[in-house]
């Protein structure tokens, strides 16, 4: 229940300068850690230009943070971050059931590529896609 | 007229996409049609391949605005399958990551 995985993504204020982004990531990082979560990962992104207006902001300083813990911090977190002034925007994730999809994605297509290799047959870059070469090839001859 | 048949007949027949029996015992006018639906069959358009499935991309990130900005057009739609040929599966996610890159302001919600 507990070991989720969350990323909370915030935009803070452009006109914040550098030490002021770090002590506002603290700030939040603190928020997750008085809950009981983990920061798992902190990242700055720097400044980078808005796809739209953001109140009157143009700009922003994106900073992502990976974040473990339970639902139930994420919610308080939230609601801590609402309020915290410099903030313009933030989005939390939950990344841990697809990420965990992916990576037996993974896990399958190379114990799959495995046995093919095993048996024999020429290991083709990309399988899926061989079926429909064939098709093509056989509408053009 | 029948030495006129078989010649467009063997024209048929000579090009890459011309059906191997078309326009042989039949009237003139089914070979023709015949060697007409080859040179037509011969602009077939190329089959598009889902991006994800042949990259073998199983998570599309939605903080990842390089690859996903390859499917908004300008004006920042989401664009249907047929246009780039994504898998129904892929599509699903690739949408979901759009919307919420859009939300985080990484891609507009329409053009500005």
């Amino acid at each position: 229940m507990s070991d989720r995985t969350y990323e909370i993504l915030f935009i803070a204020d452009p006109n914040l300068g550098e030490p002021e982004v770090d002590a506002l990531t603290t700030t939040i990082s603190g928020f997750v850690e008085k809950e009981g979560g983990k920061i798992a990962k902190n990242e700055k992104w720097g400044k980078k230009r808005l796809a739209y207006l953001i109140g009157r902001h143009r700009e922003g300083s994106y900073v992502l943070l990976t974040v473990e813990g339970s639902g139930s911090i994420i919610k308080e977190v939230e609601r801590r971050i609402r309020v915290t002034d410099g903030v313009i925007r933030f989005i939390t994730v939950r990344v841990d059931e697809d990420l965990k999809k992916a990576e037996r994605r993974k896990g399958q297509r190379t114990a799959a590529e495995e046995k093919r290799r095993a048996k024999g047959h020429v290991p083709r870059p990309a399988a899926p896609a061989a079926p429909v070469v064939t098709e093509d090839e056989g509408v053009q001859q | 007229m029948s030495s006129a048949n078989s010649g467009a007949a063997r024209g048929g027949s000579g090009r890459p996409g011309g059906k191997p029996g078309g326009g042989r015992g039949g009237a003139g006018g089914a070979g023709g049609a015949g060697g007409k639906e080859g040179g037509k069959r011969f602009f077939f358009r190329r089959r598009k391949v889902c991006k994800f499935c042949a990259d073998k991309i199983d998570y599309i990130d939605y903080k990842d605005v390089k690859t996903l900005s390859g499917f908004v057009p300008e004006r920042g739609k989401v664009l249907p399958r047929r246009m780039f040929g994504t898998c129904a599966e892929h599509q699903r996610k690739l949408t979901l990551a759009i919307k919420r890159a859009r939300n985080i302001a990484l891609l507009p919600f329409a053009a500005e």
